[in-house]
């Protein structure tokens, strides 16, 4: 029974004898650790210390270096000053020994003041007045346009068919008043008012020639006109009459355009988005010439009843100095609605027309010197024109309408000039003129006309035009010879337009 | 099928609106300027960043740029319209910026960019009568003839660079402060080269001298023409002679946009020298560059005071 006894005991003594050794080690350890973090401890303080010397010293210095500095700004200053204030005494000596002009008991500044105290009255009056609003502020530009022509024809104008009368005249032909204003940031909008003086009561009644929006900032390089405009058709169709290169606008555009391109309608230009140039432009419109009458379209105006036109054009630079412009145009008015009832015709019958048709084709050569061009030029522009209408026929002109018959009259007309300058103010050129007439293309005319130029400045124009005026015996009419003499002139504001390039 | 040509189309459509969204400024900045010395200055601050197009070669009277067509594409693209100012270009450039149809440079915008802007005009009229001839309304526009205005046009230049594409500001800078370095030193030096010519007297054909003259104080005596843009009256001419000769005026200068017979006959009258001088960068040979122009200046004009010969009564 001992044995089991002291086998307990044993196995006591072992756990015991375990448990001090699990003791000891541990004991150690902690004292083995302790001592360790004592040495550590010992070094980090050191380390401490050693940190701590270093900050303080580096304070040291750093007060040392800001006090060294500060004594010396301290001095520098101190000698600047000093040194200011020696100038300064002996400016004082040099002035009070200068002698004097002022006159005694004046004071040296006030003339130094009064200076000052008119240049800030000029200053302020400059102010002010950039800063005053006047009642004109928001008048558009405004230019005025005078024209007269002097003329002779050898006859009259029941052997002309002219509305002047032959012999001696003078005629006011344009009294135009022109306007033009940005309408907002999108648009313009200008006006051209005219007055021409009629052959019979010599009254000139203002109209309105043009008077159009024009935008200024639609994308894809669109820009829309609206409202009364010359529409965009050939070369000479919607330049003014004043503007135009020589006296009388050419037989072929009087004939089949009807004098300016005048419409009430809207076009859209495109300029082509690529590198070269090409310009396609389309409109439509209510009438198309100024000087044509209109359609009737009594109570009811179908689409077919408006005018549809359009120019494609481009440019061409054939060396720096010569370039070519070109360009096709057309017209279409699918019905003209009787346009101008039933015209009379030479062999006594009358011609109602019923559709309007044009086609251009319009080519200008240029030489614009660049060294020189306000100076020398020279420019052919020519132009050529088919019309092609249908016509309701009556053969006696009766208002019966048996023997009526529809016929289409194609008929051809081109003018071609050239004009060359050889000094700032002088230029003389030629034009040629053919036409068929539009109701009977037998029916011809020829006209050629030399003419000379003498601009006394941009403002004021003289023009001296012969015109040998030859039709054929069909039209009825007489040859004749013409002079005229044209004087325009401009006041106020006038612009570099983009069609009188 | 109809799947591969919807995404065709979508393909394309992006494409196009990238194309069309694409900023100005990812590819070269696009420039127009009218007059050639403008060009030489954008060339000079944007460096390989713009691609410039003078509408003037050089040799055209800065008035009588002819209004061609072909301008119309270019200007259509352009981010921005560079031009003189005071009236300078109103011959021809409104009517092709209308013809442009680019909205980016119309008057008032960014791309619009007035190199007048802080220059203070001289000869400002009281009156815009036309009996004054073609009088410049806001003043004297040939500013640029003086280097030290010039600077304010290319710092104008500068400005608009930077607002256009400023992601080149810095190399805009170096760029800009390089050329006006370069400029500083030859203005100092053109100043010391025409200090023997100081007090000297001349003519031109058309008032464009009259800065130039104040900066290198020369006397700009007169010009040949009756007024701006309207030539001589031999009664005019007549008084110019004599009063030429009365106050021993020795020089002569003829632009090359105009006629020399009349500039010649002064001359010859007045036994002055007879000179020709640019106004724009490539007027005459081997002036391309706005330095190489105002070298050639006062070369030309400190020659002819150096030569001056007795006037005669």
């Amino acid at each position: 029974m001992i044995l089991v006894n002291e086998s307990s005991e044993f196995n006591a003594g072992m756990k015991l004898r375990n448990l001090l050794w699990w003791s000891a080690a541990l004991l150690l350890s902690v004292l083995v650790a302790q001592a360790q973090g004592t040495n550590d401890n010992e070094k980090f303080e050191n380390q401490l210390k050693q940190l701590q010397d270093k900050f303080d010293k580096q304070q040291r210095e750093l007060r040392e270096t800001f006090e060294k500095q500060q004594r010396e700004l301290r001095e520098s200053f101190d000698r600047v000053s000093r040194e200011q204030q020696a100038e300064i005494e002996a400016l004082k000596k040099q002035v009070a020994a200068m002698p004097t002009n002022a006159p005694p008991g004046a004071q040296p500044e006030s003339g130094t003041a009064d200076q000052i105290k008119e240049l800030n009255e000029k200053v302020e009056a400059v102010v002010e007045a950039q800063t005053k609003t006047r009642p004109s502020e928001f008048n558009p530009s405004i230019g005025f346009v005078g024209e007269t022509i002097f003329s002779y024809r050898s006859q009259g104008s029941g052997a002309t068919g002219a509305d002047r009368p032959g012999g001696f005249d003078a005629f006011q032909r344009s009294v135009e008043l022109n306007a033009a204003a940005a309408v907002d940031p999108f648009a313009k909008g200008y006006v051209v008012a005219n007055a021409s003086a009629d052959s019979v009561t010599g009254e000139a009644t203002l109209g309105i020639e043009e008077a159009a929006l024009q935008t200024t900032s639609l994308p894809w390089n669109l820009e829309l006109k609206a409202g009364r405009f010359f529409g965009e058709f050939g070369r000479l169709s919607y330049i003014h009459d004043h503007e135009l290169p020589f006296v009388n606008r050419p037989l072929a555009l009087d004939q089949y355009i009807g004098g300016e391109s005048r419409t009430d309608g809207a076009q859209v230009n495109w300029l082509l988005p690529i590198p070269h140039y090409i310009s396609l432009t389309l409109g439509a419109g209510n009438g198309f010439g100024g000087d044509s009458p209109l359609n009737n379209p009594g109570t009811y105006r179908a689409l077919s009843g408006l005018n549809y036109f359009g120019r494609l054009s481009s440019y061409f630079n054939l060396t720096p100095d010569w370039n070519v412009e070109a360009g096709g145009s057309a017209l279409i008015n699918p019905s003209t609605q009787d346009r101008g009832g039933a015209i009379p015709q030479p062999n006594g019958s009358t011609m109602t027309e019923k559709q309007r048709q044009v086609v251009g084709l319009d080519v200008k050569l240029n030489w614009v010197p660049l060294q020189n061009n306000q100076f020398r030029g020279f420019t052919w522009g020519t132009e050529v024109l088919f019309s092609d209408s249908r016509y309701l026929v009556d053969p006696d002109g009766s208002p019966d309408p048996a023997g009526e018959f529809m016929d289409r009259v194609g008929s051809l007309g081109l003018y071609s000039y050239m004009a060359y300058k050889w000094h700032r103010q002088w230029s003389a050129g030629f034009l040629f003129d053919y036409v068929q007439s539009a109701y009977n293309h037998s029916d011809e005319t020829f006209a050629y006309s030399p003419f000379i130029t003498w601009a006394l400045s941009h403002w004021n124009q003289l023009r001296l035009q012969y015109t040998h005026t030859d039709p054929n015996a069909i039209s009825g009419l007489h040859p004749d010879d013409a002079l005229y003499l044209q004087w325009a002139w401009i006041i106020g504001s006038h612009a570099h337009g983009w069609q009188q390039r | 099928m109809k799947r591969n040509l919807f995404h065709l189309l979508s393909l394309t459509m992006a494409a196009a609106l990238g194309l069309a969204a694409a900023p100005a400024g990812a590819a070269k900045v696009r420039v127009v300027t009218t007059l050639t010395d403008l060009a030489d200055f954008t060339r000079n601050i944007g460096g390989e960043h713009v691609d410039v197009f003078s509408l003037a070669t050089g040799v055209e009277d800065t008035h009588g740029v002819p209004m061609k067509p072909s301008f119309v594409p270019a200007m259509n693209r352009a981010d921005l319209l560079i031009l003189v100012g005071f009236g300078c270009e109103h011959a021809f450039l409104p009517a092709l910026l209308e013809a442009s149809k680019n909205p980016r440079i119309q008057y008032g915008r960014p791309g619009y960019v007035d190199c007048a802007k802080g220059v203070v005009p001289m000869e400002v009229p009281k009156s815009t009568d036309h009996s004054a001839g073609d009088v410049h309304p806001y003043g004297n526009p040939h500013y640029i003839l003086d280097p030290v205005l010039a600077r304010t046009a290319i710092q104008n230049i500068y400005d608009a660079l930077v607002v256009v594409a400023p992601q080149y500001r810095e190399d805009f800078t170096r760029n800009r402060d390089a050329y006006l370095a370069k400029l500083d030193a030859k203005i100092a030096q053109w100043k010391e080269s025409l200090l023997p010519a100081k007090g000297e007297k001349f003519v031109s054909y058309h008032e464009h001298w009259t800065y130039f003259a104040k900066r290198f104080n020369l006397v700009y005596f007169g010009t040949i023409e009756l007024k701006p843009g309207i030539d001589p009256t031999a009664r005019y001419i007549e008084s110019l002679v004599a009063s030429m000769k009365a106050e021993r005026v020795p020089v002569v200068v003829r632009e090359p946009q105009f006629p020399e017979k009349v500039p010649a006959l002064i001359a010859r009258q007045t036994s002055a020298k007879l000179i020709k001088l640019p106004i724009m960068p490539g007027g005459v040979p081997n002036t391309e560059t706005y330095i190489k122009m105002m070298d050639y200046i006062v070369h030309a004009m400190l020659d002819a005071a150096k030569e001056r010969a007795p006037v005669s009564q």
